[in-house]
């Protein structure tokens, strides 16, 4: 299937509340930490994808514009890729398809997001139309929220069950993102606190909830060839899959997201992965939310339906279980949204390369990256490996 | 490149204000396609989109909403922003690549649901400094306009001759919004928006939902006798500071040569047989021209002066009415590749082109003055 | 060290007109007779609520139109206890999806009809798979607001 891709290199900002920096400034850091990490230089880029959350999010419209020059994107193509929430690994699969097309060699890939300077709630009701969902949709908790309780209700799981795993798995991200030099979100928080935090949109309690962040991640992808000349570990593209389903929230099942379910199917079949808990050495699933997080271990098939809460409890998805999700914290403690995506990617990328720090998983080979968008409709995942 | 790729079929629904709704308007524009094409919705193999949520009637996430609409259920799909041919060519992408034997592509953009054009493009500005002072497309266009005028002395009338050409072109083609046979003179009169451009010099808001099914060399034999090949691409972006900019030396010259060179053409203006371009300022069509290699520097007033470029001409140049007569921000490029390729194929009705067309060029443009270029080139001939 | 620099406020307010074309106008003026129409899919026969000019599934048209129930049971449901912004429902409310008796897909709308200050009041008269019914208003519009909320059934 066309060209060997690796990912050579990944930058990302300090994710959080960044008024230190313009837009386009913050957008600039995320760049040139990619360039920093690869020692590669602007002239080497072929062409560059970049992407964000809509227009309403931060006021300004189609981005590539304002950041032709943060993104080092003059004079070259770019392609401007954008699915909501699954923005970030939508950007990535578009890098990949244009170096395996074998258009270009090297990409550079950019998501981007500045939160804090709009209402991210407010954009996301907006995804809903007018018509018959925009007044009932909530923010994103209000579907998400939906989205748990018809997942807990089809598999008969207590209350309790899933209040104590979901808060299991908030803790343990919460302590994983002080070992993340570029996590947002680093408090030291308890069940009891978790339990008892203020509810947003029942069952979502404030911790379970991700923040609004600041932040960008750029990613350079290069093709076998251009890889193997740099002479560093890469990350190779194993398998990339994506699916959405129907935009109107009532219309699919969500409790067994068929959506989430083909897209990892259609990226284990490229990577030949038969037995994903087994196989794959660490996942950064897309985890805006605790709840949502666990059906989604079952949809990608790390428990059977309505598995996941014991096996959480049972720290099968904890830093030292047998896989590891989300040893970056997360998006539940780091959530620019045109980035987050993307971050996932770059995190894979860094933990099959042996580059994750404080917060690497030993002898990581094979990893799992997801991204979700849409009205609960979008899943997007890929692969990534240290072996080609 | 590994393999060719072909497009198949295309399909159009496009104009003026329309109340049919977007959601709907998409599905039928998908589903005209795939039945040109005789494909069923299984056999599509991926979807690649484009729209942008500031011209989608305020539903953010342009692709969450039409997603079914264009055979996207649980399919493998993507969005571009902004400029539809950069869909087109992500969609070749994907062929090339090997993953998918088809592709749908598809632009959509309902202009009657949005504001007024240059409330949007006003949103490209940044929030602190362009915005404030007012700067949008048409602003952009009218410095630009005038520097052009005065570095190489083209005159007013000349601009306005495009308008005239465009929109007499127009006449012949049931999907424009804007028509009618005017004069210089009608055009100059038609009202002073922002000196030097007039009311008919600037594109109009119009609805364009454009769909086309691309499909790989060995699929597109299956499918179809008469395959328009995708030949070459290139694209470039420029600063975004517009004091910083050369107003008069943008990127299309880099964007072109790179399709030139992908495409194998070493003398565009003798080898291309006809052109779709953006022109969403009148005078635009002439920078473009030179940009492209149909002329010479400075030269683009004498090129409309001589003809070359009407229906009738060497170098036929929008027999559509370009943008000048439809134009659906978002989607306006993709629709230029479904006007070429219905020429290429002899299928344009009463505005197809005397001349045979084995090769046709598409450009896309979006930004202020240009500041971002697309162009393709699509032909007939393996 | 982090210093916070200027910033500028400001607000965008964009102004869209949106089409409901054929299909939803037509849903909405049923509305204003207090009746819920659906339209069934041809080929895998599903009856889709709000009513749609294709089936997103099969691809093809729907042409049959069919009034639905006005009673159906609750899918799912939220509990939302912060003001999102350009919401028309003052918080704290209950979101509901609910499958319409006769239909195939759930409609989103609001439960109601019962104290909504305190969540374990709430949880006393909500549950999954409740069955609820619409209560209109009293002046319709032709909208979606025009069913105030679904109440349960005792």
């Amino acid at each position: 299937m066309g060209r060997a891709v690796a990912v050579v290199g990944v930058g990302q900002t300090r994710h959080g509340r960044r008024m230190d920096v313009s837009y386009p400034e913050l957008v600039r850091e995320g760049v040139m930490a990619v360039f920093e990490d690869t020692g590669l230089t602007p002239d080497d880029i072929d062409g560059v994808v970049s992407g964000t959350m809509p227009s309403m999010m931060e006021g300004v419209a189609l981005t590539h514009f304002y950041f032709a020059d943060a993104i080092q994107a003059v004079g070259k193509p770019v392609l401007k890729t954008e699915t909501c929430g699954s923005t970030g690994m939508s950007i990535a699969h578009t890098a990949y398809y244009w170096i395996a097309s074998g258009m270009a060699d090297v990409i550079l890939a950019v998501g981007h997001e500045k939160m804090n300077e709009g209402d991210s709630q407010a954009t996301m009701t907006t995804v809903a139309e007018p018509f018959y969902q925009r007044p009932f949709i909530s923010g994103a908790p209000g579907v998400f929220s939906m989205q748990s309780a018809i997942w807990k209700d089809r598999f008969g799981l207590s209350d309790e069950k899933v209040r104590e795993a979901a808060a299991y798995i908030s803790k343990t991200h919460h302590d994983s993102a002080f070992d993340n030099p570029y996590a947002h979100i680093k408090i030291r928080t308890t069940i009891e606190q978790i339990v008892n935090a203020r509810i947003i949109t029942y069952p979502v309690r404030l911790l379970d909830v991700c923040p609004n962040s600041d932040g960008v991640c750029a990613v350079i992808f290069a093709s076998e060839e251009k890889a193997r000349k740099m002479g560093r570990k890469v990350a190779w593209v194993k398998g990339i899959g994506y699916r959405g389903d129907e935009y109107f929230f009532g219309d699919s099942d969500k409790a067994e997201w068929v959506s989430a379910i083909e897209a990892a199917k259609q990226a284990y079949a490229q990577a030949g992965i038969k037995n994903p808990r087994k196989e794959l050495d660490v996942a950064e699933v897309y985890n805006p939310f605790t709840f949502q997080e666990m059906m989604l271990y079952e949809c990608f098939g790390f428990a059977a339906p309505g598995e996941a809460p014991d096996l959480v409890l049972k720290g099968t998805f904890a830093r030292q279980g047998e896989l590891p999700c989300d040893p970056s914290g997360g998006v539940l403690c780091t959530n620019p949204i045109g980035a987050s995506g993307l971050i996932r990617v770059a995190e894979a990328a860094l933990q099959v390369t042996g580059k994750g720090g404080a917060h690497q998983v030993p002898g990581a080979r094979l990893a799992l990256a997801h991204a979700m968008g849409g009205v609960a409709q979008f899943n997007g995942v890929m692969i990534l490996g240290s072996e080609l | 490149m590994a393999g060719r790729v072909a497009i198949v079929e295309v399909a159009q629904i496009s104009g003026g204000d329309s109340k049919d709704n977007y959601y709907d308007q998409a599905y039928l524009v998908t589903k005209e396609v795939l039945a040109k094409a005789g494909v069923t919705k299984d056999e599509v193999g991926a979807v690649v989109s484009s729209a942008s949520d500031i011209f989608h009637g305020g539903i953010s996430c342009a692709s969450a909403y039409y997603n079914e609409a264009v055979v996207a259920f649980l399919k493998n799909s993507s969005r571009q922003d902004g400029e539809s041919l950069f869909a087109l060519v992500y969609g070749v992408m994907r062929i090339l690549s090997g993953h998918y034997d088809t592709v749908l592509v598809a632009g959509l953009c309902k202009g009657s649901e949005n504001p007024p054009n240059d409330t949007c493009t006003g949103m490209f500005g940044d929030p602190f400094y362009l915005r404030p002072i007012g700067m949008n497309e048409t602003v952009a266009a009218s410095y630009q306009m005038r520097l052009y005028m005065e570095r190489y002395g083209i005159t007013e009338e000349q601009c306005a001759k495009v308008a005239v050409k465009n929109l007499h072109n127009a006449l012949r083609n049931p999907y424009a919004h804007r028509k009618g046979r005017y004069t210089v003179d009608d055009i100059l009169n038609s009202g002073r928006i922002i000196d030097p451009l007039t009311t008919l010099q600037i594109a109009p808001k119009s609805e364009g939902f454009v769909a086309m099914l691309l499909a790989s060399e060995e699929k597109a034999a299956k499918l179809t006798g008469k395959p328009v090949w995708f030949k070459g691409y290139g694209s470039s972006l420029d600063t975004f500071h517009f004091g910083d900019r050369d107003l008069l030396q943008g990127q299309l010259k880099n964007a072109a040569a790179k399709a030139y060179r992908m495409a194998g053409l070493t003398d565009p203006r003798r080898e291309i047989d006809l052109a779709e371009i953006s022109e969403p300022y009148a005078f635009q069509e002439l920078m473009w021209y030179e940009d492209l290699g149909f002329c010479g520097e400075g030269e683009g007033g004498n090129l409309i002066d001589s003809g070359v470029t009407r229906t009738d001409g060497e170098l036929p140049v929008n027999p559509s009415g370009g943008v000048l007569a439809n134009n659906p921000y978002v989607s306006r490029g993709l629709q230029r590749a479904v006007e070429a390729f219905l020429q290429i194929r002899g299928e344009a009705g009463e505005r197809q082109v005397a001349k045979k067309v084995k090769t046709a060029l598409v450009h896309g443009t979006h930004g202020f003055a240009g500041q971002c270029h697309a162009v393709a080139i699509l032909g007939s001939q393996e | 060290m982090v210093k916070e620099y200027k910033t500028i406020k400001t607000q965008v307010a964009l102004p869209y007109e949106i089409a409901y074309g054929a299909t939803w106008t037509r849903f909405f003026e049923g509305f204003k007779e207090r009746k819920i129409y659906g339209t069934k899919c041809p080929q895998c026969a599903r009856i889709l609520v709000p009513a749609r000019a294709f089936c997103p599934r099969c691809f093809v048209d729907t042409e049959d139109w069919v009034e639905v129930s006005q009673e159906g049971s609750l899918v799912s449901w939220n509990y939302v206890n912060y003001r999102y912004f350009g919401m028309p429902t003052e918080p704290p409310y209950v979101g509901g999806l609910i499958r319409l008796d006769g239909t195939d897909v759930g409609f989103l709308h609001l439960i109601g009809g019962f104290g909504l200050s305190d969540l374990e009041e709430v949880k006393k008269n909500v549950k999954s798979g409740m069955k609820v019914r619409a209560v209109w208003s009293d002046e319709r519009q032709g909208n979606i607001m025009d069913i105030r909320y679904f109440e349960p059934i005792k």
